[in-house]
């Protein structure tokens, strides 16, 4: 019997893309980082675990626990209001839905680098914002926005709120409205509906969302280049300054591991509450 | 002074322009298990949405046992609706779905499950407690949807086509088990449906719906036997219309044929009219008030019954007899047989052309 080989044909350019730019790269990583740094730079071929010892040392992990309270909180943030807007999407009329998802999204069209200087336009000291107090008649010392942290926080979530709207938005649009009436037809308030019938149904696209802005935020080094002004590194700074700078591709490397088995891990759990809330099998409302 | 239990009265509801439901007035007594019939658009849904609280009045009031409910949230409704597609929380067991709307009510825990039991015993569902819905078959569903609506004990339960999901042979079941569970609850029941069979077998009484109005409400004999227009007459079960003239007392149908009846109708002489007679009332064989002679073109079997599509001159479209299964063994009909059909004078109904 002759096996049908066209799937394999069709799946074999992405398999090779995903081995040859993601699966070796990481790998060597990973061999590098069990390496020593050579005195000039460079790397040592003797064995050692010092770099993954030192990526466990206060300072380092550190800016590590730093890196993941900033992710968290853009995550938390943007998971609020990227709720709250794919809900008003998701209740708009079926035929506006698509337009309002357009605009949502709009923002992915244009340049990461130039929406991230957008910022710094606006929160500058005689940016748009502390020129639009001063308009108001603010005449007091406005506090410094540019180059902060919540400055940083505000762009990760600027950038990445889309995902989480479309996250969202896949579980609600999916949700039978009659279920929700059903809930209200039996005495449940508003509330009580939105806790114990929405929320359940579509927690999975809040999961989703957040270790998505979680995962892409730790990682970050652009935003707090521009926006947090090197005042302070995120994990993504340091890994950058290690390979760029300081030419300790060993640490460097030892640095990412880390990074990637922490995304890793969020991800196979973000894919394990999907599958639970899922009841493991496609299940449509009703 | 009493009230009748629920009181829908000059309700209007308009979507922008279209009005979907336009000058209701009806009222439901206590007890009653009352169908609006109706094709679907007709607005019984709407109508129905809006005694359950989901659908704000254009106009009008609905009163429940003289109380206006028209402003209350459908939370504070003293009315429970089965939805068309049961609406089950997929996240919950049969147990859970079947407990929220006592836990809404804040009784305590033991109640609750004693409630739940009882009512799971009720509608045979006691094995399947800890299912979830996507576990359960369609016939199930149903059941886990009333027995959710049934548990609070409305005033009045509203049920959107409750059977409509149901394969035939379950669905003749159901109607029984429904109309017996309504009398063991002593709740009414407002039910939508677009089934008229369905409607005249289980209803105590019957609205038909067309274009947002209603056009008759009545008892199932009522409906069935004196509908009120030619709509009703044609919506309801099968039904020969034959065209005629009004000429005096008589009506001249083709070919110089004369039918009586015993309904007078209002129209001026020599004005265009139809006149309408049930399958079931055209006797083969038999001289009666009205005889008539056509073509068998058709039998169809039934089991119970044989239905013959006889030609004959007085209209374009064959006449429809019923025949019961005793008749047809004695007639033996076969298709291109010459048959006399005979009906009564009273079984001739009249309508404006």
């Amino acid at each position: 019997m002759k096996t049908d080989r066209r799937p394999l044909v069709l799946i074999s350019p992405a398999l090779l893309w995903l081995f040859g730019l993601m699966v070796v790269p990481c790998l060597l990583i990973l061999v590098v980082a069990f390496f020593r740094r050579g005195v000039y730079g460079g790397i040592e071929y003797t064995w050692t675990l010092e770099n993954i010892a030192l990526v466990f040392d206060p300072l380092y992990f550190g800016i590590f626990m730093k890196s993941a309270a900033i992710a968290g909180l853009a995550a938390g943030i943007a998971c609020v209001l990227g709720y709250a807007a794919a809900y008003a999407i998701a209740s708009m009329p079926r035929r506006h839905q698509p337009m309002l998802l357009f605009f949502a999204v709009l923002p992915f069209w244009s340049n990461y680098l130039v929406r991230s200087y957008a910022w710094i336009v606006l929160l500058n000291r005689e940016g748009l914002i502390a020129n639009l107090a001063r308009w108001i008649g603010f005449d007091g010392e406005l506090p410094k926005m540019l180059y902060t942290e919540p400055a940083v926080v505000i762009g990760l979530i600027y950038n990445y709120l889309p995902f989480v709207i479309l996250s969202c938005y896949a579980p609600l649009s999916r949700l039978n409205p009659e279920i929700a009436e059903a809930s209200r037809d039996l005495g449940a308030s508003a509330w009580t509906t939105f806790r114990r019938i929405t929320l359940p149904r579509t927690v999975v696209g809040i999961a989703t969302g957040f270790v998505f802005v979680f995962v892409l935020s730790i990682g970050n080094f652009v935003t707090p280049a521009l926006l947090g002004g090197g005042q302070f590194q995120m994990i993504g700074n340091l890994v950058y300054a290690q390979f760029l700078t300081a030419n300790d591709w060993p640490f460097g490397a030892a640095l990412s591991m880390v990074l990637i088995i922490i995304m890793l891990g969020l991800l196979l759990l973000q894919a394990v509450i999907t599958e639970r809330a899922s009841g493991g099998k496609a299940y449509t409302d009703g | 002074m009493t009230y009748p239990l629920l009181s829908i009265q000059q309700v209007e509801k308009h979507f922008g322009n279209v009005s979907a439901v336009s000058g209701v007035t009806l009222d439901v007594q206590e007890n009653e298990f009352f169908a609006l019939l109706g094709a679907s658009g007709s607005g019984k849904t709407t109508l129905l949405r809006m005694l359950a609280g989901f659908e704000a009045l254009t106009a009008g009031d609905i009163l429940l046992e003289g109380t206006s409910i028209a402003q209350l949230p459908p939370n504070r409704r003293p009315v429970n609706l089965m939805f068309q597609s049961y609406a089950l929380f997929p996240h919950m067991n049969v147990a859970k779905n079947i407990a929220y709307g006592l836990e809404m009510d804040k009784l305590p825990k033991q109640e609750i499950n004693a409630e739940v039991e009882k009512i799971l015993d009720v509608v045979q569902l006691t094995q399947l407690a800890k299912r979830k819905p996507e576990q359960l078959s369609g016939g199930q569903r149903q059941r886990v949807a009333l027995a959710r609506a049934l548990i609070k004990r409305p005033k009045v339960l509203l049920l959107d086509e409750p059977l409509g999901a149901l394969d035939k042979k379950l669905r003749s079941d159901m109607q029984l088990e429904l109309k017996r569970l309504q009398h063991e609850f002593g709740i009414t029941f407002i039910m939508v449906t677009h089934d008229q069979e369905e409607a005249l077998v289980m209803a105590d009484r019957i609205a038909i719906m067309q274009d947002g109005g209603l056009l008759q409400v009545g008892t199932p004999n009522d409906i069935y036997e004196r509908p009120q227009t030619r709509f009703a007459a044609d919506f309801i079960g099968v039904m020969n219309f034959l065209p005629v003239t009004l000429s005096g007392d008589t009506l001249q149908a083709a070919n110089g044929i004369t039918i009586t009846s015993t309904q007078t109708i209002d129209l001026p002489n020599g004005s265009a009219a139809v006149a309408a007679i049930r399958p079931e009332r055209l006797h083969v064989d038999t001289q009666l008030d009205n005889n008539l002679a056509g073509d068998v073109v058709n039998i169809a079997y039934h089991g119970l019954d044989l239905l013959l599509h006889i030609k004959t001159t007085l209209s374009d479209k064959p006449i429809i007899s019923r025949m019961t299964a005793d008749v047809a063994e004695r007639h033996c009909p076969t298709i291109g047989q010459q048959i006399n059909l005979g009906w009564s004078a009273k079984d001739t109904r009249i309508f404006p052309a």
